[in-house]
């Protein structure tokens, strides 16, 4: 499991201050994010804005999951996962959005990690602490799958 | 209550667009509706963290129980939507 994380969120896709005018400008940071690790080609970046304006991603706790359409899995050299701190927070329709998780995924290889992102903000006090992290250790740590994490 | 297991169609597993879909669903029910992988405690259908919280997989076998008017009803309407492959899919036209 460790290695799964390590091989998904390249220390490189982690920012921790990032400033975003909007929700927007944030899932276009991710993506970016995504392009500059390799981890996706130019075109995913505007399959995630399509993406969001047809689901939107936030997920609750301030916690949003940009990612692409089944069209922008041929942009996906790998998966991967970005993660970007917004300390000042970013408007998303109403909600106000600290940590952005942006997903590569061509398989299943990530939802392990998910199920383990949300787990963690279902819990308020580890919530806080992903939205409150200053480190990249603190958000290695929280998004570990636990022992026993539903396999994939 | 009432059961049923059924095994996630989706190609893409149950989050994204998939667990938006069930979620969306699932809340349209007059039933209340929980959702459990294995031996795991049932969660609520309804809330999309819980139902990512599963990390289930195409392929993974979820029991499905509901409590409350319409049980059957609404246990019929989810199972079926989780059998599909709600990534192949697209409505609205919107998400290909």
């Amino acid at each position: 499991m460790s290695d799964g994380l390590t091989a998904l969120l390249d220390p490189r896709g982690i920012r921790l201050d990032a400033v975003a005018a909007d929700r927007d400008d944030a899932i276009r940071q991710c993506g970016r994010a995504l392009v500059d690790i390799g981890a996706v080609l130019e075109p995913y970046v505007d399959t995630m804005l399509a993406r969001e304006r047809s689901v939107p991603t936030y997920l609750g706790e301030g916690v949003a999951i940009p990612h692409g359409t089944t069209d922008g899995k041929d942009s996906v050299v790998r998966d991967a996962l970005a993660v970007l701190r917004f300390p000042g927070g970013v408007d998303w329709n109403g909600e106000t959005v600290s940590v952005c998780i942006g997903i590569a995924a061509r398989g299943d290889g990530h939802v392990a990690v998910l199920a383990q992102l949300a787990e963690v903000l279902l819990d308020p006090e580890r919530a806080r602490a992903l939205r409150e992290a200053t480190t990249h250790e603190e958000i290695l740590g929280l998004l570990q799958p636990t022992e026993g994490a539903p396999a994939s | 209550m009432p059961e049923r297991k059924v095994v996630v169609g989706s190609s893409g597993g149950l989050h994204a667009r998939p667990a938006n879909l069930f979620v969306q669903a699932a809340a349209r029910q007059p039933a209340a509706v929980l959702i459990a992988v294995g031996d795991k405690k049932p969660v609520p259908a309804k809330s999309i963290l819980s139902v990512l919280s599963l990390g289930a997989v195409k392929g993974t076998e979820v029991t499905l129980s509901a409590e409350g008017e319409h049980a059957e009803e609404s246990l019929t309407a989810l199972a079926e939507l989780l059998a599909q492959d709600l990534d192949a899919e697209s409505p609205e036209g919107s998400d290909a």
